[in-house]
Parts: C-alpha cells; sequence; structure tokens
C-alpha cells in the first residue's frame, strides 16, 4: 500500500516537474575566476540574465587563476568546456593559435556595439583584426596617495619628484614614491610613456628600442640619484610602507584598494606626465577581462545574447557598485552613484592614456628576460642598453623557434 | 653497565640541539601561525623605525601579530562551500587511500612472494615512473580521464590520478616489509590447505599492519594535497576539494595571505593529527620494510 | 618428432606473421589510396575554385558603375562544369553575400545581400581566410592554410578560396566558395595479394617439408631448425616484396591517371574561363597564370603545364603518399619477420607457458599494472612520442608524422656547446645553456640529498635515545614541514629571504652583518633553494633513519663495546652498514624526487638570477609554457628521464653489488 503510494506520489512529482519546467530549457555554463564581492555581483548579473531570458539558466563555475588558464587549455578544445569564459587578453593569442578555444564573434559585433566601450579595450581583444570577445572589466594601474602627506598630487614627473623627494629619508625607511618598478608590468607605465613597446606591429620583439632604454634610465634615475625610491620594491613591502603611512605615492591597481588599511585616508590621481618624454602622460598597460564564446558551445547564439548583456550598461552597474569593479562599458561612468565615485573616475581617466597589454602568444616569451633584465639594471650589473639588448637577442630567438613552420 | 655508557654523553647537550633543531624548523611555520592570526590580509611585515635599537630588530624577527584575531579563520571557515570542499576531500583521500594500499598490497605481494618473469623489470618500473617529469602531462591525463574514461567531474576520476601517484613509493615499502616476514608462516598455512587469497588477507594483511598505516598516510597525502588536477577535472563548485578551495585566495594581481594561511591551517591540521596518531606505526612499519630478509 | 614441432612452428610463424602484415599492409595500402584521393579531389575543387575567383577578381576590379553582383557568373560557371553544385561567393566589407546558388542562401533571401545573424559560419570563413592570408604574407612564411576543403557527408566537397580585387591585391575581399561532387573515383583495391602472402608461405613451406621430411632422414632433427629458419625468412621477404610493390605500383599507376584527369579538367576549365572572359566582357588575363593547380598555403604545385600537359615524372617521383607507403610497409615487413622468429623459434610457445604457469603472480600485479599503464605510462609515451616532433603552439592540430623532427630536438639540446658568453665586459656563463642547467641541477640533488639524509641522520640519532624525555613531541614538530602543503611554506619562506624585510636579514643585522639580496646572486640563490628543499625533506629521511636504527639489535653495540670500539667505531662499523638497505632505496627515491622539484625553485627564487638556478624541470616547464615548444620540452623531460633511468640502473646495481659482497 505505502509503496504504491508513494510510487504515485512520484510520479505526480516527475509530472509536475515536467510541467514547470520550460520545454528545452537551454544551459548555459560560464567559467571565471571571480571571488568575494566580485563574484557575488558577477552571479547576480547571471541570474538577472537568466531571470530575464526565456528558457536559458546560466550556471557559473569559478576556477582558480592558478589553474584557470589550464583547465581552459585543456578542457575547452575537447568540447568539455563551457558555453562563455572570461579571461585576461594575455592569453586570447595563445588560445587562437592552438584553435577550438575561442569563438570569433566579429559578425555579430555592429558599430553600435563597438561604441559602447572604453577606447582601446575592444583592440585587446581583437588579433589579426578579428574581434573574439568583449570587453568585460578593465585594470591599470594609476598613482595612490596619501592625502596626509600630499595636498595636490603631482601633474608632471618633474613634480613628481620634487614632491617626492620632500618625504624621503631613506635612513627611515621613508619613501616618497613606492611602486614595483622592477616588475615590467609596472614599468609599462614610463616604457610607453616613452612611446616604446616590447613588440613592434606583428611578433617582432623591440625589446631595446631607445625609447624603451630612455624609459629604464628615467628609472634608474628617481631610484639611485633621486633615491626616492626604495631598494627592494616587492608587492608586500609597498603594501606595508603604505599602510604604516611611510610611503607618500605610490603607483597600484584596483586590486590593491582591498589591501590599504582603514585608517589611511588614500586618494587617487592619474599618473603624471613626462616632462622627460615631452610632456607626454605616463601610459600603463591596462588588462581587459573579454568575455568570450567557446568556440565548440552548442548554444553560440544564446551564449552571444549573455555575452552582449554582460558586457551592457544594466550589467555594468551591477558589477561596478556591487562588485567594485571597473567595467569597460562607458555608460557605467555615466551613472550618478559612479560619476560621485572619485576611485572609479580616477581609474576611468587613466585608462584614456592606457595601453592595453599585447595579447600576442609570444608574450609570455617576454616576461622572464624582461625581469632578468631590469633586475640586474637596478642592481647596477649592467647598462640599461646592454641588458635590454641582450632580452631583446633571447625573445627574438624563442620567437623565431616558434614561427618557424 | 650499558645504561652507564649511553648516559655519558650529556641529555642537555642532546636536548640542546634537539630543541635548536626543532626551533629552527617551526619558525617558518610560526610566520604561517602568525599571518593567519593577525586578522589582516597582507604578509606581516615590520617595517624598522628610525635607528632601529635591538628591541626593534628582535621584534621583527620575532613571529607575532600585532593583533591576534580570529577573523580570517572565521572568514575561511564561512566561506560558501568550504566545509563542504573538506568533506570532498575527506571523501577523496580516505578512497585514495583504500584503493592505493589495496593495489599497492596485491603488487607489492607478488613482488615479494612469487618468483615470476619481468618481476625486476616491473619493480623498476614502478621507480621509472618517478622519473619522468609529471608537470608536462596535464592534457594527456585530461584527455584519459575525461575523454577516455569519462570520469570527468567525478571523485572516481580524482581517486584513481591520486592512487596511481601513490602506487610507486607504496609498493617499493611494502615489498620490503612482506620480504621480512617469515616465508615459514605461508608454508605452514598451505599445509592446512589454505588458499593464496586467504594467506594473503587473513595473515599477510593483518601481519603488515605498521607497513601498510605507512603507505595509508602517503597516499592519503598524495590526495589530500593536490590541487591543480582536482580543479581541472572538477566541473561544480561544490565538487572541488579544500586545497582548491584555498586556492581561490590567491588572485591574479593579490593574495589574501591572511585566509590562505589561516585556510592551509585548518587544511593542515587533519594531516597532522592522522600523522600524530600514525606515528607509531610510521617508525616501526619503515623499519621492518628496509631490513631485507 | 622434434622435427614436426620445429617445422609446425615455423609455418605457424609464416601464418601469422603474413596475416598480420598482410592485413597491416593492405589497410596502410587502402589508407594511402583513400589519401591519394582525397588529395586529388581536393585539387580538382580547388582548379574550379581559383578559376572561378579569378574571374571574380577581374568582375570586381571593374569601375564601380560597371560592376554587376557576380550572379549571372556563377550561373554560368555551374552550367560549365557539371561537378560543381552550388557556389557563392562572399564579400567581407559590409558582410555581403554577392551570389550564391546554395539553397540555404537563397531561402534567407536573394542575393546581394547582407549576412543575417544565422549565418554567421560564412561570415567567419571569410574572416579566417583573410587572417590567414595577412599572417603567411606578414610573417613571409605559409604556415596557415589560404585554401580550405571540407569533405561532406555526401561525398561531395566544399572548398573556399579567398578572392582578391586589382585595388588591393594582397588583401583578401572575401572568398568564393564551391560545392563540388567530385568526379575523380578509384576502384576497390584488389584483396587477393593479402590472401596469398597470408596463406602461400606457410603452405609452401609446409608441404615442402613435408616433402623433404619424406626424402631424406636426418640424423640430427634439431640442426635442421636452422636452416628451416633461413628458408621462411628468404621465402617470407621474397612474398613481402612482391606484396608491396604490387600494391605501390597499383598505386602509382593510380596516381599517373589522377594527374591526366586532373590535366583535362584544368585545360576545361580555362577554357570556359576564357569564354566566360568574353561573354562577360572581363578584362581578365590568363595567358600568363597557371595558378589555380595549388597546395592549401596557394602555392602553385606545377604539375600542369598551361597547355594542360603533365609534367615529366609527374605521378611517381617526390609523391609522399607513396613514401610513406613504402615505410609504412617496411614496418609491416620487419613485424612480419619478427612474428616468424618468434613463433619459429619458440618464442611464443615459451611465452604463452609463463604466463599461464606465474599467472597468479601476474593477476596480483595486475590492478596496480594497468593503473600504471593507462595513467601514468600512457602519457609518459606520448610524451616521448611528443619529443621526437616540432610540436608547438602554431601547429597543435597537424598530426605527428608531419611534424617529425625526428632526433633533431635531441641535438638542439645536447649538442648545444655554446656554455660560455663573451661580451665587452669579459665573460660569463651563458645560463640558458643546458649543460649549465644541468651542472645546476646535479649539484642541486646532491647537495640536497646529502643534506637530507646528514640531518636526517643526525637527528634520527638523538631522537633515538630510549631514555630521552619529551621524544614524542620532537619527532612530531619535527615532522611538520613534511605535513603542510609545500606551496605555502615555500611562500613563507621567499618571504623570510626578502632583502628589506626578510626577517633572516634582520637576524644578521641584529648581530651588526650586512643584509644580504639573497637573490641577487647565483651562490645565495641557490643557497635559499637548498635550505627551503632541505628545511622540506629533512623528516622524510628522519623517518626512514629512526626506522632503520630501531632494527639495529643492542647485542651489537655491546660486543663491540667489549672489544674497546669507541663511539665513532661503532658508527661506522655498525650503524651505517646496518642503515644501508633502509637507506639506499630511500635515497635513489628522493634523488629522483629532488631532481624533479618543481614547486620549490618555481616558487621561491624562480631560478634567479638570470635564470642561473633554473633546474632541468623547470627548463622544460618554460619551454612548455612560455615558449610553447611542446615537442621541444618533451625532449627536454625526455632527457631528464634517460639521466634519471642512468642513475637508477647504475645505483641499483651499485648496492646490489655491496649487497652480494657483504
Amino acid at each position: 500500500m505505502i509503496q504504491n503510494r508513494i510510487k504515485r506520489l512520484m510520479v505526480l512529482c516527475v509530472l509536475a516537474c515536467c510541467m514547470s519546467a520550460p520545454l528545452a530549457a537551454t544551459e548555459l555554463v560560464v567559467w571565471h575566476a571571480y571571488r568575494g564581492a566580485e563574484k557575488e555581483a558577477f552571479q547576480a548579473v547571471c541570474d538577472q540574465f537568466s531571470a530575464q531570458s526565456d528558457g536559458v539558466t546560466v550556471k557559473t563555475l569559478a576556477v582558480p587563476y592558478d589553474a584557470y588558464a589550464d583547465k581552459i587549455t585543456a578542457a575547452v578544445p575537447r568540447g568539455k568546456g563551457p558555453d562563455v569564459f572570461i579571461f585576461a587578453q594575455d592569453r586570447l593569442g595563445g588560445w587562437i593559435e592552438a584553435g577550438n578555444t575561442v569563438e570569433p564573434i566579429d559578425f555579430y559585433v555592429d558599430d553600435e556595439m563597438r561604441e559602447r566601450f572604453l577606447d582601446n579595450t575592444l583592440d585587446a581583444l581583437t588579433y589579426r583584426d578579428i574581434i573574439y570577445g568583449l570587453p568585460l572589466n578593465f585594470k591599470c594601474i594609476a598613482l595612490i596617495y596619501n592625502k596626509k602627506m600630499i595636498d595636490s598630487p603631482p601633474k608632471t614627473s618633474a613634480e613628481l619628484v620634487a614632491l617626492a623627494k620632500k618625504h624621503t629619508n631613506a635612513e627611515a625607511g621613508r619613501y616618497g614614491l613606492a611602486y614595483a618598478y622592477a616588475d615590467f608590468f609596472f614599468h609599462a607605465a614610463l616604457m610607453n610613456g616613452f612611446n616604446g613597446g616590447v613588440f613592434a606591429p606583428g611578433p617582432r620583439p623591440t625589446l631595446n628600442r631607445p625609447e624603451n632604454v630612455k624609459s629604464v634610465e628615467l628609472i634608474l634615475k628617481w631610484s639611485k640619484q633621486d633615491g626616492i625610491l626604495p631598494a627592494e620594491p616587492s608587492n608586500a613591502l609597498i603594501t606595508s610602507l603604505f599602510n604604516k603611512g611611510k610611503a607618500a605615492m605610490i603607483f597600484n591597481g584596483p586590486w590593491f584598494l582591498g589591501e590599504i588599511d582603514p585608517s589611511v585616508d588614500y586618494a587617487l590621481a592619474p599618473l603624471p606626465a613626462l616632462d622627460e618624454a615631452g610632456g607626454n602622460p605616463m601610459k600603463p598597460w591596462m588588462t581587459i577581462e573579454g568575455v568570450y564564446v567557446a568556440a565548440p558551445s552548442e548554444n553560440k547564439d544564446a551564449a552571444f545574447d549573455l555575452v552582449n548583456y554582460l558586457t551592457g550598461a544594466e550589467a555594468g552597474k551591477v558589477m561596478a557598485l556591487k562588485g567594485r569593479q571597473l567595467p569597460a562599458n562607458k555608460a557605467v561612468y555615466q551613472l550618478e552613484e559612479v560619476k560621485k565615485d572619485p576611485i572609479m573616475q580616477a581609474f576611468v581617466t587613466q585608462s584614456k592614456v592606457a595601453v592595453p597589454m599585447p595579447n600576442l602568444a609570444e608574450m609570455s616569451m617576454f616576461w622572464s628576460p624582461a625581469t632578468t633584465a631590469m633586475n640586474t639594471i637596478i642592481r647596477g650589473t649592467a647598462t640599461p642598453k646592454d641588458a635590454l639588448d641582450k632580452a631583446q637577442v633571447q625573445v627574438e630567438k624563442a620567437v623565431a623557434k616558434l614561427r618557424k613552420q | 653497565m650499558s645504561r652507564k655508557i649511553k648516559d655519558e654523553s650529556s641529555p642537555i647537550l642532546i636536548h640542546v640541539v634537539l630543541i635548536t633543531f626543532t626551533a629552527m624548523t617551526i619558525y617558518p611555520l610560526l610566520w604561517v601561525l602568525t599571518i593567519a592570526f593577525s586578522g589582516k590580509q597582507s604578509l606581516a611585515i615590520a617595517l624598522l623605525p628610525e635607528n632601529p635599537t635591538v628591541w626593534d630588530r628582535l621584534r621583527a624577527i620575532i613571529p607575532f601579530p600585532e593583533t591576534v584575531s580570529l577573523a580570517n579563520f572565521i572568514e575561511v571557515i564561512t566561506e560558501k562551500n568550504f566545509l563542504v570542499w573538506m568533506g570532498n576531500s575527506a571523501i577523496v583521500a580516505t578512497l585514495t587511500t583504500l584503493l592505493g594500499v589495496f593495489l599497492s598490497c596485491t603488487a607489492a605481494y607478488a613482488f615479494s612472494r612469487f618468483k615470476f618473469p619481468g618481476q625486476r623489470a616491473g619493480l623498476m618500473s614502478f621507480l621509472v615512473s618517478q622519473m619522468f617529469p609529471g608537470t608536462l602531462m596535464m592534457v594527456p591525463l585530461y584527455i584519459i580521464v575525461v575523454q577516455w574514461l569519462n570520469l570527468g567531474n567525478t571523485f572516481w576520476g580524482l581517486i584513481l590520478v591520486y592512487s596511481t601517484i601513490a602506487i610507486p613509493f607504496c609498493v617499493w615499502m611494502l615489498k620490503g616489509y612482506f620480504d621480512t616476514i617469515p616465508i615459514e608462516i605461508e608454508e605452514s598455512a598451505i599445509m592446512d590447505g589454505a588458499s593464496r587469497t586467504v594467506i594473503f588477507f587473513r595473515i599477510i594483511l593483518p601481519l603488515a599492519k605498521p607497513a601498510i598505516s605507512v603507505t595509508a598516510l602517503f597516499s592519503f597525502m598524495a590526495g589530500w594535497n593536490e590541487f591543480i588536477i582536482a580543479s581541472l577535472l572538477m566541473e561544480e563548485e561544490k565538487m572541488y576539494t579544500a586545497p582548491v578551495g584555498l586556492k581561490f585566495f590567491v588572485g591574479e594581481h593579490a593574495t589574501q595571505w591572511g585566509s590562505f594561511a589561516a585556510g592551509s591551517i585548518i587544511v593542515s591540521v587533519p594531516v597532522v593529527l592522522l600523522f600524530m596518531y600514525t606515528q607509531k606505526y610510521l617508525v616501526s612499519g619503515l623499519t621492518a620494510g628496509s631490513v631485507k630478509g | 618428432m622434434s622435427i614436426s614441432r620445429n617445422i609446425f612452428r615455423v609455418t605457424l610463424g609464416l601464418f601469422v606473421g603474413g596475416l598480420v602484415s598482410a592485413f597491416l599492409g593492405y589497410w596502410f595500402a587502402e589508407g594511402a589510396l583513400r589519401e591519394k584521393v582525397a588529395e586529388t579531389r581536393v585539387r580538382q575543387g580547388t582548379i574550379r575554385a581559383m578559376a572561378l575567383a579569378d574571374l571574380v577578381f577581374a568582375e570586381q576590379s571593374r569601375a564601380e558603375k560597371e560592376k554587376t553582383a557576380p550572379g549571372a557568373l556563377i550561373q554560368f560557371w555551374q552550367q560549365r562544369h557539371n561537378d560543381v553544385d552550388a557556389v557563392r561567393v562572399m564579400r567581407l566589407s559590409g558582410a555581403r553575400l554577392l551570389a550564391s546558388s546554395f539553397n540555404d542562401d537563397l531561402e534567407n533571401g536573394t542575393p546581394p545581400r547582407r549576412l543575417k545573424r544565422s549565418e554567421k559560419e560564412i561570415y567567419d570563413l571569410g574572416q579566417l581566410l583573410r587572417a590567414n592570408v595577412d599572417t603567411n604574407r606578414e610573417e613571409g612564411n605559409p604556415r596557415e592554410p589560404e585554401v580550405i576543403s571540407e569533405e561532406l557527408r555526401n561525398g561531395r566537397l566544399r572548398v573556399s578560396v579567398p578572392w582578391f580585387t586589382a585595388k588591393n591585391p594582397e588583401k583578401a575581399a572575401g572568398y568564393v566558395q564551391l560545392e563540388v561532387s567530385p568526379t575523380i573515383t578509384t576502384r576497390e583495391l584488389a584483396f587477393w595479394p593479402v590472401l596469398v602472402l597470408a596463406l602461400v608461405p606457410a603452405f609452401l613451406f609446409f608441404i615442402g617439408s613435408l616433402i623433404l621430411s619424406r626424402l631424406v632422414k636426418l640424423e640430427h632433427p634439431e640442426s635442421v631448425l636452422w636452416s628451416a629458419m633461413t628458408t621462411s625468412v628468404l621465402l617470407m621477404i621474397f612474398c613481402l616484396l612482391g606484396f608491396g610493390n604490387y600494391y605501390l605500383i597499383d598505386l602509382g599507376q593510380e596516381n599517373v591517371r589522377f594527374q591526366q584527369e586532373l590535366a583535362q579538367l584544368y585545360t576545361a576549365s580555362r577554357t570556359s574561363a576564357e569564354e566566360g572572359a568574353a561573354e562577360f566582357a572581363l578584362d581578365y588575363e590568363t595567358t600568363y597564370t597557371n595558378d589555380w593547380d595549388v597546395n592549401a598555403y596557394r602555392q602553385p604545385l606545377r604539375y600542369i603545364s598551361f597547355d594542360g600537359e603533365l609534367y615529366i615524372g609527374v605521378g611517381t617521383a617526390q609523391d609522399t603518399v607513396a613514401n610513406r607507403l613504402g615505410m609504412a610497409f617496411f614496418g609491416c615487413s620487419l613485424l612480419a619477420i619478427g612474428l616468424l622468429v618468434f613463433f619459429g623459434l619458440g618464442g611464443a610457445a615459451r611465452f604463452w607457458h609463463i604466463i599461464v604457469d606465474y599467472r597468479e603472480a601476474y593477476i596480483y600485479t595486475l590492478p596496480a599494472m594497468t593503473g600504471m599503464l593507462v595513467l601514468v605510462f600512457f602519457p609518459f609515451g606520448y610524451g616521448i612520442l611528443l619529443s621526437f616532433t616540432d610540436q608547438t603552439l602554431y601547429n597543435t592540430e597537424k598530426p605527428l608524422l608531419d611534424i617529425w623532427a625526428g632526433l633533431n630536438n635531441y641535438i638542439e639540446i645536447i649538442g648545444d656547446f655554446n656554455l660560455i658568453q663573451t661580451t665587452e665586459a669579459g665573460w660569463s656563463f651563458n645560463y640558458q645553456n643546458f649543460y649549465w642547467t644541468l651542472f645546476i641541477t646535479v649539484a642541486w640533488t646532491v647537495v640536497n640529498v646529502s643534506i637530507g639524509v646528514t640531518i636526517g641522520l643526525i637527528l634520527a640519532l638523538l631522537l633515538n635515545n630510549k631514555n630521552l624525555r619529551f621524544k614524542a613531541l620532537y619527532r612530531g614538530l619535527l615532522i611538520l614541514p613534511w605535513a603542510t602543503p609545500n606551496y605555502v611554506t615555500a611562500l613563507i619562506w621567499k618571504g623570510l629571504f626578502n632583502r628589506e624585510y626578510g626577517p633572516i636579514n634582520h637576524t644578521i643585522q641584529l648581530f651588526g652583518g650586512e643584509p644580504v639580496a639573497w637573490f641577487d646572486s647565483v651562490f645565495t640563490s641557490f643557497l635559499t633553494g637548498i635550505t627551503v628543499n632541505g628545511w622540506l625533506s629533512f623528516p622524510f629521511m628522519m623517518v626512514i633513519c629512526l626506522g632503520g636504527l630501531q632494527s639495529i639489535s643492542s647485542d651489537m653495540y655491546e660486543a663491540a663495546r667489549l672489544d674497546g670500539a669507541n663511539r665513532w667505531q661503532q658508527f661506522r662499523y655498525i650503524t651505517l652498514p646496518s642503515l644501508k638497505p633502509t637507506l639506499i632505496p630511500a635515497v635513489i627515491l628522493s634523488v629522483v624526487w629532488t631532481f624533479n622539484m618543481f614547486n620549490v625553485i618555481y616558487l621561491v627564487s624562480g631560478g634567479e638570477p638570470g635564470g642561473s638556478n633554473e633546474i632541468l624541470i623547470t627548463k622544460a616547464y618554460k619551454l612548455a609554457f612560455q615558449d610553447y615548444r611542446y615537442g621541444y620540452s618533451a625532449a627536454y623531460s625526455t632527457v631528464i628521464f634517460l639521466i634519471l633511468l642512468i642513475y637508477g640502473v647504475f645505483q641499483t646495481k651499485v648496492s646490489r653489488a655491496m649487497e652480494s659482497n657483504a
């Protein structure tokens, strides 16, 4: 008796489930590497999309950053991956060359869509003149200063040095300026300010071009001659210096804001212009998180709708306000809440002169030689020219070995 | 007489040496504790004031947080899914242990008790398997487990991989131990009409308990601390293991050191407990395993 | 009796060898023929498509006013060529479909029109071709296909080639896509040689030996084995040669026929292209072009002259398909002879007996071995295979045979003796060189294992004191580095070594020393790695030693003391020898683990300064994931493996020798 009843009940349940569920529901799987507030905001946006669209639900999967790229490389080309995934542009070239990973979406992108993003951000996701993804959020470094020590942020490098000198007392471990200048990602702001760069159009390495040498010489002057920078600038040291009020100004990105001690009263400003480079602004590298449709996805149309929605103004608002991210959608910065936010405005101003980091696969070959070059230069064991020449030879060799077929 | 001679080396000296070594050993771990209990996310760096005194310098090298707080631990534990991940890890590591130990016991028994062609080569092949660098084998491994065996997003996929990682060491250790168990025991059992299987399960395995606990520990660790393969194979957040969850604290640009340290302490606790528990076996187990009959 | 057994075995060997190699050879021959047909079909489609692309070029290069949609042109083309089923002409600018006779396209609206959202694939193909043309031109070295062909399920072929305009002859403006029913076919491959090879040698041999054994009585029947083997091998080779040659000649003949058909096709295309040009009043220069017959990179093959004649030798020489088939046959022959010898000399019988006799042992090892085979040795074999290729990020989709590099990777690694760099400033080591890295790796391993063993042994000796108090506590604490996840502790150690705030430098300064920039010089950076790894690895050694010590009977010490041995002598002559059997397997394993200890180097020093402290495994990792040279990196891994293998074999030999001496 009881068994029968249970059976009947189960049948009823199954029936009910079948009827309530929309026929042929599409499930879109999205992979990302967000956590904390960013993850919550992203989840909220995905839920909004699910609620809005008929029969499409979004399922998200967060992957730890350290394993994320490997997971995409292994899973996506074998058709076991998501429909949509998010990653910064630095891996894009490699995935496109490897094939069957990122779907070109050039065709979907009309002029109106192109217009909605901050300058340059779409370029970062364009490879061989084909658009492969839409920009979601961007990240770049800006000037962060301690309000107690700095009244008005410097506009030019001369002002920067003068101000920094005032707040430097190396004996006491106080520095006017601190940033990870040995790290090429940070150094790129100076390099690009001199109109330098690491790859010429195409994958031709140009590490030792004269502009780059000049930019490194300027760093040497700041750290050795002016003495405004700490000797071994690791991220942990910079955090500590700034939190203890021992660094007046630092260059850092949005990810750093969470590490600032609540007791520090800080503000942001764009990086100063370089008098040494004819008043050119410092142009930091910008990383852009792109939203991509996975090439083997079976629901590309729906997937693109999601990409479109995620990079739209409505989603941007949630990510900006709830996730404290920097959406690449221009319209977000016209919102009253965002307009009032000096931090977001500072980064957006900075982004106007920022340069997207190259998305070539060959970028990965550049980091290690470049780091070595910067370290030897700062240690004083080689002149900027020699060190960069040596790095150039190394990168050239690696690039030639790869593109020979 | 003998006791007297043993006592001639001063126990105080021994204690001094041991304390020094132990202090040096746990010093880095104390920093992990310091960061975990600091309640902050940044690495604990003691910046020296102007003209540092000896005391300032001493303070800088003593691992103790400026303020003690449990905030990091609370954050980790209340992190959505963290307890689920711990549970998953427990399941995976336990089953890895069972499977790994079973597979290595049978293989080691054969290598120890039978003389057969390919014996040396077989034993050597387990050693050889440790020689090829595994870092580059992720994609082939993925293809085998997910595409061929269709074990993606399952615990079994992970368990299989972890067991095979642990097998070589386990086989070598167990084989050595089995060698020391007198063959006469088995011979008399055979006389009594027992089959090989019965002998293996009823006589050999109970006798080898100490060695088995060593290999069990080793297999457990293989399954407990790994994160790359786990994040590669799993397709749902609910299926992740604890080390994967831990890695979420390491971002692209910034690491949440406080939570990371607290999390790794939480993750290490079961291993340490297990370690303490098997210590006795561990020592005697390895001993016997290494002495060849 | 034994004579007939030998004869039986050899006959069986001939049969099995013949059967296996015949089927395998047939499979290869069929594959080669199919490949040849596919290749020729693609060429057929390509010729048609390229010819039309030239017409489209002429048509689209006209002045803006005269330009018409090429709808009439494709209609004309389709009428002239029976094999062309449907045509599509697409233009990138404005994402336009200029003309089409595909049913799907027509249902979506009559061209010329803009592409619809559902027609994304049509557009993407155009972008892909455009990008490929650009890439090949910029890099001056073709690597991306400019002719894309796809075989459809219904046997048809879809070929797409870019078209250009006179205004911008280097940039693809769009593409022409043809769906073709290829007219080139081939007949079934003859099967009878397979039966001949499988049966005839065995039959001949068996009959022959029967007759012989009737005619001649031998005194030593065993001695006949060798002559039987020789005869059978010769017989086998003879049959194999016949078998292989039959299929190779067959393939060659088919190939010549294909080329002739292609030449006819080519002429027909040229005639209709000229007529089309006249009909549509196109400024179309056909006189000098002969580049419709192209490979996937749009490089002219030049097998067919402008007049549609075949160039001499085409179809026989330089045919990769035939060459490869020849090599496959060679492999099959080796296999056949191998099987013959294996069976003939009784290897198979012995093998079978071994399996049966020792089945219990094999059953016990089977589960573990299967696991290892599938999850460890299979990827491992793939890695070794990869090491003989030139695989990089840019050619992962190509079959391994096409990018076969032989021993090149190994030569590049081992043959590079560029160990010392001389610059104006003087000379320095080239840290990128293999031998430097090998030196560092060996030094790293030797130092680490010695430290691990020494510290482990000392601590074990100290803890091996029955009367020592807090023994369990010490042991528990000393074991901790082994128990905590090493990716956390390695990073903490990195912090400890920081120049400005690292506690280690604070300690040095506390005692009045100067802070050390640990990661700036080769030696100090090496030291950091050693420290961290020593810290991580001594607990393992300590536990092993502790175990070993407890097995030593105290009687031995007692006796030694009675003989007046001092503590050092006791250690030297009792403790160490007794520990040896414990230590040696542990040392071997820890050498292997340390040699491949990726985490510590990667997380602590990162190989600084300048990659000088890189070890082989981190180098292999960088080669794969930074330089994207998968084949080369696999070769690096294989070299690591070989070094360790040599060490392992040597070490086990030595320790076994020592054991037998003792």
